[in-house]
């Protein structure tokens, strides 16, 4: 369980045991089971990744979606590289390699963003339910969201990797595409930023 | 635990904590497989990859070098190395160098100056080539032409090196702090000198003009000319055959060999090694003094 009590699928069932070269084989193959079942193993984490670093539900499908169709034209080189029953096919791990094409979409988009618009990603209004409780849920969570918001591209994706993942620095600093003093050295000005602007943020709130 | 981290339970990860994420719409998967099954396949890979990084590399350099040495190439033929004192060997020497021999280049253009084309127009437009023994005028025109011009290097060389002689002496007897000629005296023994050297040439010339005439009646009368016609007749004198013939042994020896000949000479011929000696210089002093034998020896040869 992590943090906000969601589970953690850092340690899939078939992760490292070779099954994941053996969807791959499938995917390969062009068998839509195996991308209905590598949706159904790996969508629900990447949605989370790519919704706390955007901070827009459709952004996010639109990137989970992204991902799952590149891995779909990829799954023959990722096939390749990795025979079933070789040493190779023991070390894939598919959630490893969508959390990297998640994350990079996702600062991608921050910083496309950025550059064409000085003000935040809107908000979907499809998928609020009731005035109230939307007011409601803003009032609860507005405080994380401007706390992760506030903080650059990599070092949002630090701590969403590390805190509400949970995954490992090691993990985490291969999906980012750094080495792993890097990282840590990332993850550091996050949290001394993250704590920075919290306790700003409570003052605010107090005074 | 890292004190870094942020600890569970704290304000900051009850605040963090409080981020729920929307789940995926219904029907993701169903739009995935759709989009998966019309997406466009993706484009090749580029024939560049990666692994060809050396290889270009290397090519690069191949070129560079081989426009650095076209442009060297360029440079020396053009002779721009030698206008910014760059000292360019010339391809005998490199090859001496690699090889540690000598190519003997220099010595076959002194040894055979007779061979050489003609330098006139006239002969430029048509060589005249001997062929076997001199039997045309023409041949024996090219041959008098031949020894003229070595007879000619030869006084000019000979003038050269009068000139030479005449200033070290001067300048050993001016270090020497000996009273030297005035420019008069030394203009006039220059004069001397050349003088004696014209009649001597004109003596030569006279010499040769009268066996040149015996020759050309020679071709005339359809004779061949041989080796023997240039180079004179020897003499008959039996004594002078026998010196001959003991000078012909004693260059065929080892230094060690004349030496030891000279040791084992009988007591009762003193005078054989100083004859035969100065028969040796007599014969140098005869063969530097003829040009035209040599000459037409080089020639024939």
């Amino acid at each position: 369980m992590n943090a906000i009590g969601e589970p953690s699928t850092t340690a899939l069932p078939n992760a490292g045991s070779g099954g994941d070269a053996a969807l791959a084989a499938r995917l390969a193959a062009r068998d839509p089971g195996a991308l209905r079942e590598a949706i159904g193993l790996h969508a629900a984490m990447l949605n989370r990744i790519a919704y706390r670093l955007t901070g827009d539900a459709h952004e996010a499908e639109d990137i989970v979606q992204e991902a799952c169709l590149r891995l779909w034209d990829q799954a023959p080189k990722i096939a390749a590289r990795h025979p079933i029953g070789s040493q190779a096919a023991a070390t894939l791990r598919l959630g490893g390699w969508l959390n990297r094409v998640v994350t990079n979409l996702s600062i991608d988009r921050l910083r496309r963003a950025r550059r064409l618009s000085g003000g935040e990603v809107p908000d979907s209004e499809d998928d609020a339910p009731l005035a109230d409780a939307l007011i409601e849920a803003d009032q609860r969570n507005c405080s994380a969201r401007a706390l992760i918001a506030a903080l650059p591209e990599r070092q949002r994706a630090a701590i969403v990797l590390t805190y509400y993942e949970e995954l490992p620095n090691a993990t985490a600093a291969e999906a980012l595409g750094m080495n792993i003093k890097a990282f840590e050295s990332l993850l550091l000005r996050a949290r001394t930023a993250l704590r920075t602007a919290f306790a700003a943020h409570a003052e605010g709130g107090t005074s | 635990m890292n004190a870094n981290e942020i600890a569970c339970g704290s304000p900051l990860a009850l605040a963090l904590d409080d981020y729920p994420v929307p789940p995926l719409s219904a029907g993701f998967a169903d739009r995935v497989l759709a989009a998966a099954e019309t997406r466009v396949a993706p484009l090749p890979e580029l024939r560049r990859s990666g692994s060809g990084r050396g290889w270009r590399l290397g090519r690069r350099i191949a070129i560079g070098a081989a426009c650095f040495g076209a442009l060297a190439t360029a440079a020396a033929a053009m002779g721009v190395l030698e206008r910014i004192d760059i000292a360019m060997p010339s391809p005998h020497k490199v090859w001496a160098s690699l090889t540690g021999t000598h190519t003997p280049v220099a010595a076959a253009a002194t040894a055979v100056p007779v061979v050489r084309q003609p330098d006139t127009a006239a002969a430029a437009i048509a060589p005249v080539v001997i062929d076997g023994p001199i039997d045309t005028p023409e041949e024996l025109g090219e041959a008098f032409r031949r020894i003229d011009e070595v007879r000619q290097g030869r006084i000019e060389a000979r003038r050269a090196l009068t000139g030479q002689r005449i200033d070290r002496a001067i300048e050993r007897r001016r270090t020497a702090g000996l009273p030297v000629p005035t420019p008069e005296q030394e203009a006039r023994l220059r004069q001397q000198i050349d003088e004696a050297q014209a009649l001597r040439v004109q003596h030569a010339d006279d010499r040769m003009a009268a066996r040149r005439a015996e020759l050309e009646r020679k071709i005339e009368n359809g004779e061949a000319l041989t080796r023997e016609d240039f180079a004179g007749e020897r003499s008959a004198d039996p004594a002078v055959a026998e010196r001959r013939a003991r000078l012909k042994e004693l260059r065929a020896m080892t230094p060690q060999q004349r030496r030891e000949t000279f040791r084992n000479l009988p007591a009762a011929q003193p005078g054989v090694k100083r004859r035969v000696s100065s028969s040796a210089s007599g014969a140098r002093a005869r063969s530097r003094s003829s040009p035209a034998a040599s000459a037409a020896a080089g020639l024939k040869n």
